[in-house]
């Protein structure tokens, strides 16, 4: 009976990879570079299980290898495929390639980052919104007027303007004091470097928002090796395992969880919907989360 | 244009790079006098610079045959993840804290002997193909994940603080600018007074005459390579340490910082010139020029800009002491 059922779904997996649609998830890195990409990644190929569609999914080398990213694309449009999940290096650098796709008749949306191309649907977290519950979480627990710093991701990307811009606007609408905007490069050690000049020029923060978590770890041990951790409070962006972890163990007080699977899962099924000629919402947003003491063990 | 003193000249070609430095942080201290002398952030300056010390002190030796190593950032990530990995799997701590370091040799001796045994045309190509290798191998180990929490005994050298009982607790003399201060003066030893350390000398300053001299130019040059990996493969060691991670995006274009710290610090890149004090002082000019525009908040943008000027103004004024040197 095993073996027969194992023989059936053999032949179902060979005979809907033949015949099934093919969707192609193209990701900024790779999921074996990224938890977060390898959340989106699972999210994705979940999704096409589900809907008996074939997912394949893509990545340049390394993150933000835009030139790579246009080649892959290119490269998939002229094999011909049934839509495009993409998660853009570069929004304008992609433009062009998104519309030859679109041209060649195959239904394109955006997830994770928004790109410029009218009429394609957004499939994402919207990053401002995200920011703004991680500084409202922050002026909860400090005192009006105190001084806070921001450690910025790279600024030139979309996604590290909105959690500047998003946070910043959120700490000063609730009357904080930001003192300094430094960025780390979304990277351990330059956030921790950033962080050790931030708190040597500004000596009285109280708290710091850090655009990722990578940086809000490297701030941590920043503030450690300073025997400043009490008096400044540490809250990062992604909720990734070892965030989760830190927050557990009382060093950083808080993160905001992205819905990466949703990412993943939800550009599916729209691509799917599309296929279907059903119309589907210019923006549909995954949701943010934020995440303290209380629940992040579900994220460990 | 230097006046006609030959003591003022030769003055400057030796100890020119320190004035530059000192004048830097006369510049600092005017624009932040309350931050820039303070302990705390001069002991930053030393933590955050730790790591591009030894990458360019290992750099450095490969410029001198006028060679050079693009694989020190990733064999740096390398390293890193090997140790941060063998650290969570409970391997005893000795044995970690080599790890780093001996995953630096070998990379270095892969370096080498590819470039002398396949004989390619530059060492640019070979080591610009284990940059890729050695990045690959380092997201692979852990799918790209970082590793954090490596324990005491490890993080050691990359974190520790020695106050001397003088210092307020959280400034100190770090662990980490002792182990730079060993490593340039066994520099300065194994260039200067050694055997070994001349034929480096004179590969650069003339290959083919070195060989006609004897000098077994392809087995020093496996050597040079295996230096450069080794002190990439301490650096690892330091920044996992300092951070508490493995992490395998670590150094990325840190290949590229420390051949500009190199550079500044007056070494030649056709070969056979440079001094470990100035590649030393080319590491404080980067590092306290980012410290100083940190400290002013200045945006990065502009960080990036300036650096790229003071690279270009650094070797011109290197350009133009020669000239005047020549012209006497």
């Amino acid at each position: 009976m095993k073996k027969l059922i194992l023989a059936g779904a053999a032949l179902a997996l060979m005979t809907s990879t033949a015949l099934a649609d093919k969707f192609l998830l193209d990701m900024k890195g790779p999921g074996a570079g990224n938890p977060f990409w390898a959340a989106v990644e699972a999210g994705a190929m979940e999704k096409g299980k589900e809907l008996g569609v074939e997912v394949m999914v893509m990545s340049p080398p390394t993150e933000s290898d835009v030139a790579a990213q246009i080649a892959q694309i290119e490269d998939m449009i002229a094999q011909g495929l049934d839509g495009i999940a993409l998660a853009p290096t570069d929004p304008n650098a992609l433009a062009p390639v998104v519309d030859a796709a679109k041209a060649a008749g195959i239904p394109v949306v955006f997830v994770d980052t928004k790109g410029t191309n009218e009429g394609v649907t957004f499939i994402g977290t919207n990053n401002e919104v995200g920011a703004k519950l991680a500084a409202d979480y922050i002026c909860g627990k400090i005192e009006k007027g105190s001084e806070v710093a921001i450690l910025q991701g790279i600024i030139t990307q979309s996604t590290g303007q909105a959690r500047a811009s998003g946070s910043k606007a959120g700490l000063e609408a609730c009357g904080m004091k930001v003192v300094a905007e430094q960025t780390g490069e979304w990277d351990r050690a330059k956030g921790q470097a950033a962080m050790e000049n931030i708190i040597t020029g500004n000596p009285n923060i109280k708290a710091v928002f850090a655009s990722n978590d990578n940086m809000a770890l490297g701030a941590v041990e920043a503030l450690k090796s300073a025997g400043k951790l009490a008096d400044v409070m540490v809250v990062g962006f992604d909720a990734n395992p070892d965030a989760a972890a830190s927050v557990l163990a009382g060093e950083m007080t808080a993160t905001v969880a992205q819905a990466p699977k949703n990412m993943g899962a939800f550009g599916i099924q729209a691509l799917v919907d599309l296929k279907a000629g059903k119309t589907i919402d210019p923006v549909i947003d995954t949701g943010t989360v934020l995440v303290d003491k209380s629940n992040a063990e579900q994220y460990k | 244009m230097l006046g006609n003193s030959p003591r003022l000249s030769s003055f400057l070609e030796h100890y020119g790079i320190v004035v530059i430095v000192v004048v830097m942080m006369a510049l600092l201290y005017a624009t932040r006098p309350d931050v820039f002398m303070s302990l705390a952030n001069l002991t930053n300056i030393i933590k955050q610079n730790a790591t591009l010390a030894l990458l360019a002190l290992g750099m450095f030796v490969v410029i001198v045959t006028a060679g050079i190593d693009l694989s020190v950032g990733s064999v740096m990530a390398l390293g890193m993840m090997c140790l941060a990995v063998a650290a969570k799997a409970g391997v005893p701590w000795p044995i970690v804290v080599l790890i780093g370091p001996l995953v630096g040799i070998t990379a270095g001796l892969v370096n080498g002997l590819g470039l002398t045994v396949l004989k390619l045309p530059h060492p640019f190509i070979m080591t610009l193909g284990t940059l890729n290798i050695a990045r690959g191998l380092s997201s692979l180990i852990t799918e790209g994940a970082p590793v954090s929490g490596l324990g005491r005994e490890v993080r050691y050298l990359g974190q520790a603080n020695y106050d001397f009982g003088i210092f307020p607790p959280p400034t100190g003399l770090p662990a980490s600018l002792f182990v730079v201060i060993i490593s340039a003066v066994g520099m300065w030893f194994f260039l200067n007074r050694t055997s070994m350390g001349r034929h480096i000398f004179a590969i650069g300053g003339n290959t083919h005459a070195a060989r006609v001299s004897g000098i077994n130019v392809d087995r020093v040059l496996v050597y040079v390579y295996a230096i450069s990996g080794f002190f990439a493969g301490l650096g690892g060691l330091l920044l996992a340490g300092r951070t508490d991670s493995g992490f395998p995006l670590a150094g990325q274009n840190a290949e590229l910082d420390a051949i500009a710290a190199v550079i500044i610090g007056g070494a030649s890149f056709f070969g056979g010139r440079g001094t470990v004090l100035g590649v030393m002082a080319g590491v404080l000019i980067m590092g306290l020029m980012r410290n100083g525009l940190n400290l002013n908040n200045v945006s990065p943008f502009w960080q990036q800009i300036l650096i790229g000027l003071v690279i270009i103004a650094a070797v011109y004024i290197d350009v133009l002491r020669r000239h005047a040197a020549v012209r006497r």
